[in-house]
Parts: structure tokens; sequence; C-alpha cells
């Protein structure tokens, strides 16, 4: 009895972790989405509102969802320290800070964390379709995941129980 | 001007170099960069130069000279990374930023049609005025600026560049606005062009305008003294530096609006304000009541003199 109840934890463990991985590739979409969202909003805040990029900070602490609505916040509110460091400098720290447990790749995180580097060309319209160049990397990979999401999590899923399985078969 | 407010206008790794002149922050009245050579600073009207250590030497120093890279890090500094949103007053030779002080530039000109001029480009010469919101400057001329009922006249600040002008309208324009023993506060309108007047920032006056003034930033004098006439019925309107005639029929129509009008613009005498194309028939209309000449006496801004609508000395 005590044997079966064993098998049926570590194949319960096993579909848990399954699960959890599952969770972490819907997660990176979802994180994928809310970057490409942001970028959008700071390309249409550049070419249609002229806002600075601490205004533009203020804007997105106000409209997007957590952890990036309290990093922006923080953006903006250092800005504002006249003692404070560049804007370029907290930029870069605070997207660091909150994308540390992300479920993103370095190279998704870059494309935010370095947008201030994009940000030196006059005339807005060049501006923003140089920030729209930034979202494409991250439309592409957002739909690659989309589209490998599905095979998969059944694959994942499929390997979870099959080991969950295997390994209580041999606690047998 | 405070020690932080001049440090948050460099990048940080700059601000070491401007750790003295930041003790002198009060006294600051303007700061030159210049390609290739030391910063320059006016404080209490002389000039000093910064070395790369960030002492003042009276005469050029051997090190400190800017290269273009660091002047480029300095104007995408001060356009918080947004040069973009700067375009407009780039085109026009300056922009202003927090705070109100302005920053002059100059570098190679992007032309287009008809030789207007599109852009700016390779900016290599700044020039940063530094604003001084000092209260009280104009409490000798206030008793001009009432009628024997307390209604504010029409009133043109005359003055040469430098001697304090915006000043001094920005504190006739707190004076109205909160009421002195002369007259009642009254609604002022104010367009800002040039952010110089009330500083503002996300569009909220920085400096005191006082606590009946409505402030339209950024917006040219033509089209913002309708607007406010429609939108804000201000008793009265403040405007900087007049400087075509469009902005005379602006203020003309402004006038026949029932509003009180205070400007200023570009001269060092009144005769020489008439002599302007566009001045004369504004003058001789006798649409401003008060004239203030504004002068520049052995390095100190004084009033030159008040005159009447008649050019006659109060």
């Amino acid at each position: 009895m005590l044997k079966l109840l064993g098998s049926l934890g570590i194949l319960i463990g096993c579909v848990g972790l399954g699960i959890d991985r599952i969770g972490d590739e819907k997660g990176r979409i979802s994180h994928l989405q809310e970057l490409i969202r942001i970028i959008r909003r700071i390309q249409s805040e550049v070419s249609y509102g002229k806002h600075t990029l601490p205004e533009i900070c203020l804007i997105l602490a106000g409209t997007c969802a957590a952890p990036y609505r309290e990093c922006f916040r923080a953006i903006y509110d250092k800005a504002g320290q006249e003692a404070g460091s560049c804007l370029e400098q907290i930029w870069r720290q605070e997207l660091t800070q909150c994308m540390q447990n992300v479920q993103l790749q370095e190279e998704e995180k870059e494309v935010l964390r370095d947008l201030p580097q994009n940000l030196g060309i006059q005339e807005e319209k060049y501006q923003a379709e140089s920030i729209g160049q930034s979202a494409d990397l991250l439309i592409r990979k957002c739909r690659e995941a989309e589209d490998a999401y599905a095979n998969k999590s059944r694959m994942i899923f499929s390997l979870s129980i099959l080991s969950g399985v295997f390994l209580a078969i041999l606690f047998l | 001007m405070r020690a932080e407010e001049l440090f948050h206008m460099f990048p940080q790794v700059m601000r070491s170099r401007w750790e003295q002149v930041a003790g002198l922050a009060d006294r600051l009245q303007e700061i030159r960069l210049r390609v290739n050579v030391p910063a320059a600073v006016w404080i209490d009207n002389r000039e000093w130069f910064v070395d790369a250590e960030g002492m003042l030497m009276d005469r050029q120093p051997g090190s400190g000279a800017y290269r273009a890279e660091e002047l480029e890090m300095i104007l995408k500094h001060l356009c918080q990374y947004s040069v973009y949103a700067f375009t407009d007053e780039i085109r026009q030779g300056f922009l202003t930023i927090q705070g109100g002080h302005r920053i002059g530039l100059s570098g190679q000109v992007i032309l287009e049609e008809q030789d207007r001029i599109r852009n700016l480009k390779y900016i290599r010469y700044l020039n940063i005025r530094i604003a001084h919101e000092i209260k009280g400057v104009a409490d000798k001329v206030l008793p001009y600026l009432y009628d024997s009922r307390g209604q504010a006249l029409n009133t043109l600040l005359i003055s040469p560049p430098g001697c304090g002008k915006t000043t001094m309208l920005r504190d006739i324009i707190r004076y109205l606005s909160n009421g002195t023993k002369y007259g009642r506060g009254m609604n002022v309108s104010v367009v800002d062009e040039r952010s110089e007047i009330a500083g503002s920032y996300l569009g909220a006056a920085q400096n005191d305008v006082g606590i009946r003034t409505d402030v339209l930033d950024g917006c040219p004098k033509q089209e913002g003294m309708m607007l406010l006439i429609r939108a804000m019925s201000p008793q009265v309107l403040a405007v900087d530096e007049l400087g075509s005639e469009g902005d005379i029929r602006a203020l003309q129509m402004a006038s026949g609006c029932g509003c009180r009008l205070i400007a200023t613009i570009h001269g060092s005498s009144l005769e020489e304000v008439r002599n302007k194309k566009y001045m004369r028939n504004v003058i001789e209309g006798r649409l401003f009541e008060r004239y203030l000449v504004l002068t520049r006496r052995s390095g100190r801004c004084e009033i030159e003199g008040i005159y009447d609508r008649e050019g006659m000395r109060c």
C-alpha cells in the first residue's frame, strides 16, 4: 500500500514539474506580449505626444502591468531627483533589477534595457521608427514562442507523465 | 540656482568638473561650452574658464577642452535622452530645460526648400543661460503699472538681451496675479513660448507666477494669445519677446477683446523700438500706456526710465 502511495507521489511530482515548466513557457509569452505593448506605447508617445522619456515612464507607470509598473514609476522618480544619476543609467539599473526573475532570454531583455541607446534621433518620426525596429525582434520571438507553445506543452506534459511512470516502476 | 540644479545639467561622469562652480551657483549667469576649448562661465559679470580639474581660472587653461562627443552627451542629457521632443526648439536654435534655463545651440544647419532651416546637426556650441527668479524686482515700477481705478495699464518692457527683461516680466505677472496695494488680483494668462517665464515642467509652472495665473507653455505667441482669450478669458495677457507683425496683430486683437497687455521687446530705447517697422503703428496708435526701459550700466541692470503713452517720462 505504501509503495503504491509512493509511486503515486512520484507520478504527481513529475506531472507537477511538467506543469510548472509549461507555466514558464506561458509566462515567457505573456512577458513578451507585455514588452511589445510597452514598446508600441513608447513609440506612439514619441511620435504623437512628443513626450520625453521621463514623461513616458510616468504614463507607463499608470498603464502597464506589474512588475514593469513599479519599475517605470521608480525611473520617473529617480530621474527627477536633482543629484541623481543619468537617465540612461537609471533606466538600465531599474530594468535589470525588474527583469531579474522574469522568464525571458537575455537577448529579449536587452531590447527594453538598451532602449535609451537608440534615442538620439532628432525627428520624432524617425525616432519612432527606430524604436519600432526594436519591437520587431520581440514580435518575431513572441510568434515563435506561441507556435512552439502548443507542441512544446504537449511534449513536456507527456514526458513528465512518462518519466513519472518510469520512476514509479523503478521504485516498485 | 542651486548647486544640485547645476549638477543635474551634466551627465554624472562630468559632474566632478563642476564642483567649484556649483559652490557659486547662485551667482552664476551663463555657461558657454565650445568644442575643443574649456568651458567658460560668467559669474557676477566676470568670465572664468573651468579646467579639467574643475578649477576656475581667469585665463584659458591648458586642460579641460570639451570634445565633440562630450558636447553631444551633454545635449542628449539636457534633452533627457529625448532629442526628438525638442526638434522645434532646436530648429530655432535654443531649448528650454526644467527650471526655465535656456540653452542656445549652434552647429551646422540643415536647410530645406526656400532656405528655411530644417534642423541643426553637429551641435558644437552651447550657451546655457541661467534663469533667475528674483522676487521683488518689480517693486519700484508697480505704482506706474496701475491706473487710478486699480486697473492694470498696457505695458511694454523694452530691454537689450541679458538685462533682466524676463525676470521683470515674471515679477510683474506675479504681482498682478496676487494683487498689490495698488490693485486687486487679476486673472493673468501667460503665453510662454519658450518656457522661460514660468519654467513649466510637465505643463506645471516651476516659477512663482502668482495664484491667478494660467500658463500656456510652448505655444507660438499668435496662436497662444487667441487660444487663451477664447479659453481662459483673462483680465491680463502677458507675452515675452514680441518679434513679428503677426505678434502685433494678435496683441491688437487681444486688446480689442478687453484684455490688459503686458509684453516685452528687444531694444535699448523707446526710439529704437518706434523705428521697428511693425511697432510704429502700435506706438503711434497708443496701444501701450506705459513703456518700461531697462538698461545695463557698468555691468548692472537698471531701470532706465518709465514713459507714458505719449513717450513722456513719468
